[in-house]
């Protein structure tokens, strides 16, 4: 199931490798690693899903791969979070019963009342914050939309894009059941004491 | 082992590859393709198309699936058994840097798995990972390939089939006009994008390759 909140989830990064960069991650207290690589051929995700899988059982955290269902069915993965132009939850629950992980990108309140409709188990929400991971199409959300969601829907909801250890806390006060992160590690000097300093941040948001 | 399915129906010797020109998965031509399937000519058709997201992808197999095709044809996406599962097709075509078929038997045991293979080593993988069929080119000179060096050639195509117990379908600037001198050398059938393009001389042409290849 979804980690306890607040959680953090780190996203890899094309730029890094993956492995290292899940590694540094747990090292830090991440409970959810997600493998992303939009330009990775099949082999080579897979490759590196193997060794992030087990690296994540040895930290007691969640694996999941961004779009490719085949992957994380292949690799033992805990599930998959799937993005707008990936394939449908429904469809994907099909194929990964229910015991796996669904997890879908929303960047808009009724994007996540229609994945909860299709059974994901959780929502990411965003982007909250301006950001330099992605090329974005629209404006950011902001915290007040995100609260919005999280109020209206019954799943977990993580806020992603332009997270720091500043604003972290204060989107968990607003309801997030955890953030995740791209840049704010993989670009860090040290990404397992960002990611530790990140964690400290959430948990000091608990009221 | 064979294949449940290939047990009972022997696979297609035409095997049709998508052009890669569906632009947002309404993948005109590759369902126009399908649709003019002449009833007679079983065929291998793969959907390749790369450029297209995983949602599409989908919406354009499902596509594809709900047309009628000729009795013995199987309708194969390249690389993603997600989606083939997804779409029921039959199986899916895996390229050389695709996950080897051993590591998707477990959760697709259904399905079909083609492997291209383009040297040695890719094929001691795909048979020894368990494909169904393995494709092998460019075995002629093809301008979609020309950018990957010089055809492969027909001795080569034929030290592959002698040493593969695996059908083996030839690819690349493959015409009615040379596909003979493939089996000569031990293909099981061949394959194709460009010489399919043409709708209106396409069965004409499935119609040359079926003559040709099915002694």
């Amino acid at each position: 199931m979804i980690p306890s909140s607040p959680f953090l989830c780190v996203i890899t990064d094309e730029a890094y490798c993956p492995v290292t960069l899940a590694e540094e991650a747990l090292k830090g207290g991440a409970a959810m690693i997600q493998l992303r690589h939009k330009t990775a051929s099949g082999k080579e995700l897979f490759t590196w899903a193997v060794a992030i899988r087990k690296l994540c059982r040895e930290y007691q955290a969640l694996f999941i791969i961004n779009d490719r269902v085949d992957i994380a069915l292949a690799s033992e993965a805990d599930g998959v979070h799937l993005g707008q132009d990936d394939l449908p939850a429904a469809a994907a629950r099909k194929l990964l019963g229910k015991t796996r992980i669904i997890g879908v990108s929303a960047s808009s309140l009724e994007e996540a009342v229609q994945a909860e409709k299709d059974g994901a188990d959780y929502i990411g929400f965003g982007h909250i914050y301006p950001t330099v991971s992605k090329l974005k199409e629209h404006a950011p959300l902001g915290p007040e939309n995100l609260q919005k969601t999280v109020e209206s829907i019954s799943l977990p909801v993580v806020a992603i894009g332009g997270i720091t250890i500043e604003n972290a806390p204060f989107l968990i006060s607003r309801g997030a059941a955890g953030v995740a992160v791209i840049s704010a590690v993989s670009r860090a000097e040290e990404p397992s004491k960002t990611a530790s300093e990140l964690l400290s941040a959430l948990k000091k948001s608990l009221p | 082992m064979k294949h449940k399915k290939l047990q009972q129906t022997p696979l297609p010797r035409i095997c049709l590859i998508s052009s890669g020109e569906a632009d947002t998965g309404n993948g005109i031509l590759l369902l126009d393709q399908l649709n003019l399937l002449p009833a007679d000519i079983p065929c291998i058709v793969q959907i390749r198309e790369k450029h297209l997201n995983t949602k599409d992808l989908l919406t354009l197999a499902l596509k594809a699936r709900k047309i009628s095709l000729p009795e013995g044809s199987l309708l194969l996406c390249n690389e993603r058994a997600d989606v083939a599962l997804a779409a029921g097709l039959d199986g899916i075509h895996l390229p050389e840097t695709a996950v080897p078929p051993d590591k998707l038997r477990a959760f697709a045991p259904l399905l079909i798995f083609g492997c291209s293979i383009h040297s040695p080593e890719a094929f001691l993988v795909a048979e020894q990972s368990g494909a169904d069929y393995l494709l092998f080119g460019p075995v002629f000179d093809t301008p979609s390939k020309r950018q990957y060096g010089a055809p492969q050639g027909l001795k080569k195509l034929g030290e592959l089939c002698r040493a593969s117990s695996l059908p083996i379908y030839a690819l690349g600037g493959v015409t009615p006009e040379n596909a003979a001198r493939c089996m000569d050398e031990g293909a099981y059938g061949t394959a194709g994008l460009s010489v399919f393009r043409d709708t209106s001389r396409m069965a004409e042409t499935l119609e040359q390759f079926y003559t040709i290849l099915n002694p």
